[in-house]
C-alpha cells in the first residue's frame, strides 16, 4: 500500500479470509475505508456481515490477509491488538452493557481502566456522552431498568467515551422493538455528521439512503457490489443484490 | 425432672465448653474456607487454561480430591504424613506435627477442589458477548477478570459457594477424631460423662444451626447487595447446579454436577439451609 493512500486511509482490508474449520466464512475481502467515511455492510445472514466487523477489532482472528487500521496492522502481537482497540469503538446487536453497572458506570468504566482517567474525569466524560444521546436523565438507572432503546444508546455513549475515530456497529437496531429503532437510528445519524468513520452493519434502509457514503452487499463472504447508496438501491449490478433487495423492501 | 428429654441444668453447666468447641469448629472452618479459596483460583485458572497438561493435571486434583471422602483425607494426612521421615524432620512438620494444622491442610485440599469447578461454573456462566465488550473498549484481559468478569461470577456462583460452605461447614464435625475437640467431640465427651445424649447433643446441634443460619444470612444480604441492580431482587439467572449431591453421597460423580437440574440443586439447597 502506498503512503498517500496511508493518510487517507482508516481501514485497508486486503485479501482477508476467515475460516471456522472448514466453512469459509470470508473468502478474500478488500475494503479500504477513508477517514470519515460511513459506509454500510448489508447482506443475507451467514454471509460474514458481522464476521468482517469483527475481525477488524480482532474479536475475531483473520486466518489470511491483511487489516490495517489508521496505520495499525491487526496481527497477533497483543500490543499492535491494544492500540487498535483503541481506535475503533464497537456497538453490539444485544447492547453488552455490564448489568452489574449503571448507565453512567457502564460509560465510565473503559476511560478509567483503558485510559487511566480519575472517577471525577471519567464521570464528567461519560455524563458528556450520556446527554449527547439522551439518557443522561437515566444515568444511574442499571441496564435491567431502561427500555431496549435506552440501552443501545448507552452503549453507544459507552463506546463514545473512548473517543474512537472509528466506530463500528453490529446489526445495532435488530434487537429492538420496532418503536425503539428510529431514537436509536437518530443518535447514530447525529454521529455520522461528525468526522467520526462508521462502519455499519445494518437492514435499515432508511438510514443507508441517508447517511451511507458506500453502501456494501455481501453474499456468502465476498464482496458482491460496492456502491454509492443511490446507485446501490436504486440500480444494483447484480442479480444476487437485485434479488436481495427485492427480499427486504418487499 | 420434667418430661423434657433435656436437663436443662446440665445445658446450662455444658455452655462454656460447648461454646469453646464451637469456636474451635469456627476457626477449623474459617482458616480451611480462605486456604481453600486462595488455592482454589489458581487450579481453577490451571483447570480453565488452554495447555492440555496444565488443564489435565488440574482436573486430576479436582477428580482425586471430590472423589475422596474427607474422613479418609484426614487420615491420610494425620497418619500417613507422620510416617514420612522427610517430612518428619523438614520444616513442614511445624504444620504437619500438629493435628490443628493436618486438619486445615485435608479440609482446605477439599474445599479447593469443590471450589474449583464452582468458580469454573461461575466463570463459565459470564456471557461471552460482556467479555468481548470489554475487550472491544481496550480493557486488559486481566482488567475484564477484575472488573467484568469475576464480579458478575459472584453473582452467578454466590447460591453453589453458599451450599458448598453450609455442608462443609457441617463436614468439619470429623475433626475429632484425630484429637481436636471441636463442638461435636465436646458434646460427645459430655454424653461419654453423664450418659444423657440428649442434652449435650442436641445443645451442640442448637449451636450449629446457630452458626450455619448466621452463615446463611450473611449469604442472604451478600446477595441482596450484589443483585441491588435487578428490579426485583432476584438472581438475575438460575443458580448453578451445586456440589451438594456429591456431598450427600460422599463421591465426586462428575456427571451428577453436570447433569444435574438447577432446580432439584436449588432445592436440595433450600433443605439444607433450613436443616
Amino acid at each position: 500500500m502506498s503512503e498517500i493512500a496511508d493518510a487517507h486511509t482508516a481501514i485497508s482490508l486486503t485479501g482477508v479470509e476467515k475460516f471456522y474449520g472448514t466453512h469459509r466464512a470470508l473468502a478474500g475481502v478488500d475494503l479500504q475505508v477513508r477517514r470519515g467515511e460511513k459506509i454500510v455492510i448489508c447482506g443475507p445472514s451467514g454471509s460474514g456481515k458481522s464476521t468482517l466487523i469483527r475481525c477488524i477489532n480482532r474479536l475475531e482472528r483473520h486466518s489470511a490477509g491483511s487489516i490495517v487500521v489508521n496505520g495499525i496492522e491487526v496481527s497477533e502481537s497483543e500490543d499492535a491488538i491494544q492500540d487498535v482497540r483503541m481506535e475503533v469503538g464497537m456497538v453490539f446487536q444485544h447492547f453488552n452493557l455490564f448489568p452489574h453497572l449503571t448507565a453512567l458506570e457502564n460509560c465510565m468504566l473503559a476511560p478509567r481502566l483503558s485510559r487511566g482517567m480519575s472517577k471525577a474525569q471519567a464521570e464528567k466524560l461519560a455524563m458528556k456522552y450520556l446527554e449527547r444521546v439522551q439518557v443522561a436523565g437515566h444515568a444511574h438507572k442499571y441496564p435491567v431498568r431502561l427500555s431496549g432503546g435506552q440501552q443501545q444508546r448507552v452503549a453507544i455513549a459507552r463506546a463514545l467515551c473512548m473517543e474512537p475515530p472509528i466506530l463500528l456497529f453490529d446489526e445495532p437496531t435488530s434487537a429492538l422493538d420496532p418503536e425503539m429503532v428510529k431514537e436509536v437510528l437518530q443518535v447514530m445519524e447525529e454521529l455520522a455528521h461528525g468526522g467520526t468513520t462508521m462502519i455499519c452493519v445494518t437492514h435499515e434502509m432508511g438510514f443507508a439512503r441517508r447517511v451511507a457514503d458506500r453502501c456494501v452487499f455481501m453474499d456468502q463472504g465476498q464482496i458482491v457490489e460496492i456502491a454509492s447508496a443511490d446507485a446501490f438501491f436504486d440500480a444494483p449490478a447484480s442479480d444476487r443484490l437485485r434479488g436481495f433487495l427485492a427480499q427486504i423492501l418487499h | 425432672m420434667s418430661g423434657l428429654p433435656i436437663d436443662l441444668a446440665l445445658a446450662y453447666d455444658s455452655m462454656p465448653a460447648l461454646l469453646r468447641g464451637l469456636m474451635t469448629t469456627i476457626l477449623i472452618t474459617v482458616v480451611s474456607l480462605v486456604c481453600g479459596l486462595m488455592l482454589a483460583f489458581p487450579l481453577c485458572f490451571a483447570r480453565m487454561s488452554e495447555r492440555p497438561w496444565l488443564a489435565r493435571a488440574a482436573e486430576t486434583f479436582v477428580v482425586f480430591f471430590r472423589g475422596t471422602p474427607v474422613l479418609i483425607l484426614l487420615y491420610l494426612v494425620y497418619y500417613g504424613f507422620g510416617q514420612i521421615k522427610m517430612l518428619r524432620e523438614g520444616p513442614l512438620w511445624l504444620l504437619f506435627g500438629s493435628a490443628f494444622g493436618c486438619a486445615i491442610v485435608a479440609f482446605s485440599l477439599n474445599h479447593a477442589a469443590y471450589m474449583v469447578e464452582v468458580l469454573r461454573g461461575s466463570l463459565l456462566a459470564v456471557p461471552a458477548g460482556l467479555v468481548e465488550a470489554s475487550e472491544a473498549l481496550g480493557i486488559s484481559r486481566r482488567k475484564v477478570f477484575l472488573w467484568v468478569r469475576m464480579p458478575l461470577a459472584i453473582r452467578y456462583g454466590l447460591k453453589a459457594y453458599q451450599n458448598e460452605v453450609v455442608s462443609f461447614t457441617k463436614g468439619t464435625a470429623i475433626v475429632s477424631v484425630v484429637t481436636i475437640t471441636d463442638l461435636t467431640a465436646v458434646a460427645n465427651g459430655i454424653f461419654e460423662q453423664t450418659y444423657d445424649p440428649f442434652t449435650p447433643i442436641l445443645s451442640a446441634a442448637a449451636l450449629y444451626w446457630a452458626f450455619i443460619n448466621a452463615i446463611r444470612l450473611v449469604f442472604r444480604f451478600w446477595g441482596a447487595y450484589l443483585n441491588r441492580h435487578n428490579e426485583d431482587g432476584v438472581a438475575e439467572t438460575t443458580s448453578l447446579p451445586t456440589s451438594t449431591l456429591e456431598r450427600m453421597t460422599g463421591a465426586g460423580f462428575t456427571t451428577m454436577t453436570t447433569t444435574a437440574d438447577p432446580a432439584t440443586s436449588a432445592s436440595t439447597g433450600t433443605g439444607k439451609e433450613a436443616a
